[in-house]
């Protein structure tokens, strides 16, 4: 009887705040619009580049396959797999020059001269043992392949701090796409016996970049925002909703109101958690719809992981707006602080660019963030296909600092109900 | 038996006194009210009467539970009108009420027949009760407000100035309400600034300045308490000492005399009475007699804003 009744009040406060986002349009606005806004912006500027407008992306290539090196092969190679990557870099539409050096910036003729004078936007250095190592010519004295990596070095121009993560993502998921093809080739010609050892050797490539990050599919730009826009949707729909809700209703009178009915404080903040759970839940499904039907974006959907993630975030970014919304005097003041908060955080949880190309401090505070780490595991979820046992240190993560951050809410909320 | 019980309640805000060491019990099926200038600590004292607000000490009980130590149970059986309309603008009246009575436990159809009997109450069109409050006037929003705190039924029921900002009409048709809700046997607690409502509607006026009841009465009685007297005055065409004679036999006058006006010309006829209201068509009639005529008549009583002019030397608004 009692949980009924419970439920039954739970239900009625979660419709009513919802009703509140849902018929006012500055609150659709800034709780649901605002981070689609973002990404419709941010996707039409840059979100076309990528794979599909590779000619835009020009690489100056310093292919070292050519030159002979000494390994304890026997076979000799008549075509460098060096010079089969560039032309798949060609037919994929990438602008490419070939340079004979890295060099130094100072000399006209090299590769890092053409990068500082802007004429290309990325360097890719194919080492000399490319096709050695792809070929499996290294073998132990059994004569069995000794896995062997060759090393790509990847330089993008750092002055262009959008422009370059465009660069690499497109040049990184163009790599994995080579692998991947790679990888088909050489099972198929390996002998059956041979297969599960051909399949620990055919990791072939390591790149080195800014942020070495080699994914299943080839992304674009916007691939790569998708997932972090449920960062965006935790600041947003999530720890600036909950901002205001009480706030609003206790500038309004009606939080009082509320209060003086037989409700516990409980059954108040679950109305208010659930409602903004759903707008949470509704917002990413505007932004992950959006994605998909304005940018064709190619990812993968674990949907049960993706929901948890967005319920495990929401218990930091709902436990944070119920600090403000009880701990500030009005309306105004918990509007001021939640935008003040959440307007620079959404640039250190690495929604728009990835972490790394902040300054190192900016990073350690990016990774204390529990919004980073559902952005982390949105990523590793959605464009690496990984599944739920590659996220569980960020689903913890996420999980102890929404219980301690919702606990804090809670006993914030509590104490703010001495003072009506 | 008591349905509210406050004693010795103080409520300080950091060094300001809002509440003075105050006790009132009020009894089942009583209609008592809070009269006092602004800032007297009225509506502070409602406020601690439904546990928005602890009192600094003393206690509170509703029947037999105490505000502070038994809330829940108190809860159930208030009902709160506040001051000022608190209302989800966004909402429609129904919407409203049916959040309201879902916080008071109520369900399916006994929530659905509450809400159309009070829906009936607020007099609101089929067309006004789907648009959003925000869209309602003044005396709709009133009146909304008001059925929000009726749903569950409460036995008592706590009005802060239900009537502020209302014309006539509206304010007529909301003492109405009150008049039906006493009768259904509810006891009332009525705050209020307006000398007329008090009287109209109050079995007890309690009149409070700077946190403290400084006078407790019936409206009669409170009226007694000062040294004024109601006073007709009827001007004749011509006043005989006879007819003064005939007026002080009258029933219910207290004394009756012949006065000279400024000019020292026109006479009239002063009657002092306790209930004018009733003896002034007697006394009328009475003057008419004989063929005198009635030239003008005039009556002025003593109201409980002359109460509390003499208690404090200061008006009720300023
Ligand atoms: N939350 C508060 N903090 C500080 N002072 C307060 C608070 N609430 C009320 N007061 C003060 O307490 C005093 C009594 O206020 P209260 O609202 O009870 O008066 P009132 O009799 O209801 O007046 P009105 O007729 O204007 O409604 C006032 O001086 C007011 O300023
Ligand atoms: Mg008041």
């Amino acid at each position: 009887m009692k949980i009924k009744r419970g439920f039954n009040q739970v239900a009625a406060i979660a419709k009513t705040d919802f009703l509140g986002v849902l018929r006012n349009k500055t609150a659709i606005f800034f709780t649901l619009l605002f981070p689609l806004f973002f990404i419709v912006i941010i996707g039409f500027t840059f979100g076309q580049s990528g794979t599909g407008d590779m000619s835009r992306i020009s690489i100056g290539v310093v292919n070292l396959d050519g030159e002979l090196i000494a390994v304890n092969a026997t076979n000799s190679v008549n075509s460098t797999i060096g010079d089969t990557f560039v032309e798949a870099l060609q037919t994929v539409n990438f602008t490419v020059s070939n340079y004979g050096e890295y060099g130094d910036p100072e000399t006209n003729g090299t590769a890092a001269y053409a990068i500082r004078q802007g004429n290309i936007d990325a360097i890719l250095i194919i080492p000399a043992n490319f096709t050695e190592s792809l070929s499996f010519q290294y073998l132990d004295n059994m004569s069995m392949p000794i896995p062997t990596r060759a090393h790509l070095e990847l330089f993008v121009d750092p002055t262009q701090t959008t422009g370059s993560v465009i660069t690499q993502q497109s040049i990184l998921g163009f790599i994995s796409g080579f692998v991947k093809q790679y990888q088909q080739i050489a099972m198929q010609q390996a002998p059956a016996d041979m297969k599960a050892y051909i399949e620990v050797l055919t990791d072939p490539l390591t790149v080195t970049t800014q942020d070495a990050e080699i994914t299943g599919n080839e992304l674009q730009w916007i691939d790569y925002m998708v997932p972090g826009t449920l960062g965006l949707v935790l600041l947003w729909s999530g720890l600036n909703h909950a901002s205001m809700t009480i706030a609003t209703e206790r500038t309004k009178g009606t939080f009082q109101r509320m209060v003086i009915a037989p409700v516990s404080p409980t059954t108040v903040l679950l109305g208010k958690f659930v409602s903004n759970l759903a707008l949470v839940y509704m917002s990413a499904f505007i932004m992950l719809v959006s994605g998909i039907l304005m940018f064709q974006v190619n990812l993968y959907w674990d949907i049960p992981v993706i929901l948890l993630g967005i319920f495990l975030g929401s218990l930091s970014a709902i436990g944070i707006g119920l600090i403000i919304s009880s701990l500030t005097k009005n309306e105004e003041a918990a509007n001021s602080i939640a935008v003040i908060i959440s307007v620079p955080l959404q640039f250190f949880i690495g929604a728009f660019f990835p972490l790394t190309m902040m300054p190192e401090a900016a990073q350690y505070f990016g990774e204390l963030l529990p919004f980073t780490k559902l952005v982390d595991a949105m990523k590793d979820i959605m464009t690496k296909n990984l599944g739920f046992d590659a996220v569980v240190p960020e689903m913890t993560y996420l999980l102890i600092s929404g219980i301690i951050l919702f606990a804090l809410g809670t006993i914030a909320y509590r104490v703010s109900l001495k003072r009506l | 038996m008591n349905d509210i019980e406050v004693a010795s309640v103080t409520k300080r805000f950091e060094d300001m006194v809002a509440v003075d060491d105050l006790s009132l019990t009020v009894t089942r099926g009583e209609l008592i009210g809070l009269l006092g200038p602004n800032g007297a600590g009225k509506s502070t004292l409602t406020k601690m009467i439904s546990g928005m607000l602890n009192p600094t000490s003393g206690t509170i009980k509703i029947g037999e539970f105490c505000v502070q130590t038994q809330p829940m149970k108190v809860k159930e059986q208030l009902g709160v009108v506040p001051q000022d309309i608190v209302l989800y603008d966004y909402l429609n009246a129904k919407e409203n009420l049916s959040f309201y009575g879902r916080l008071y436990g109520l369900t399916g159809s006994k929530l659905k027949s509450r809400i159309n009997e009070l829906l009936e109450f607020t007099q609101l069109d089929e067309k006004a009760v789907k648009r959003h409050v925000s869209k309602y006037s003044g005396g709709m929003k009133r009146r909304v407000n008001i059925a929000a705190a009726l749903l569950h039924e409460p036995q008592v029921i706590l009005l802060d100035e239900p009537t502020a900002g209302l014309d006539p009409q509206n304010k007529h048709a909301l003492w109405q309400i009150i008049e039906t809700l006493k009768s259904q046997g509810k006891t009332i607690v009525l705050t209020t600034h307006m000398m007329d409502e008090a009287e109209e509607l109050c079995d007890r006026v309690a009149i409070m300045d700077k946190g403290k009841i400084i006078a407790l009465g019936s409206p009669r009685e409170l009226v007694k308490k000062v040294k004024m007297e109601n006073t007709i005055t009827v001007v004749p065409d011509k006043a005989a000492p006879e007819l003064v004679e005939k007026l002080k036999n009258m029933q219910g006058v207290k004394n009756a005399y012949i006065a000279f006006d400024e000019d020292e010309k026109t006479q009239a006829l002063k009657v002092i009475t306790d209930n004018p209201d009733d003896i002034l068509p007697d006394v009328v009639a009475a003057v008419a007699k004989d063929g005198t005529k009635v030239l003008s008549v005039q009556l002025s009583k003593v109201t409980l804003e002359d109460v509390f002019i003499t208690l404090t030397g200061r008006s009720l608004r300023e």
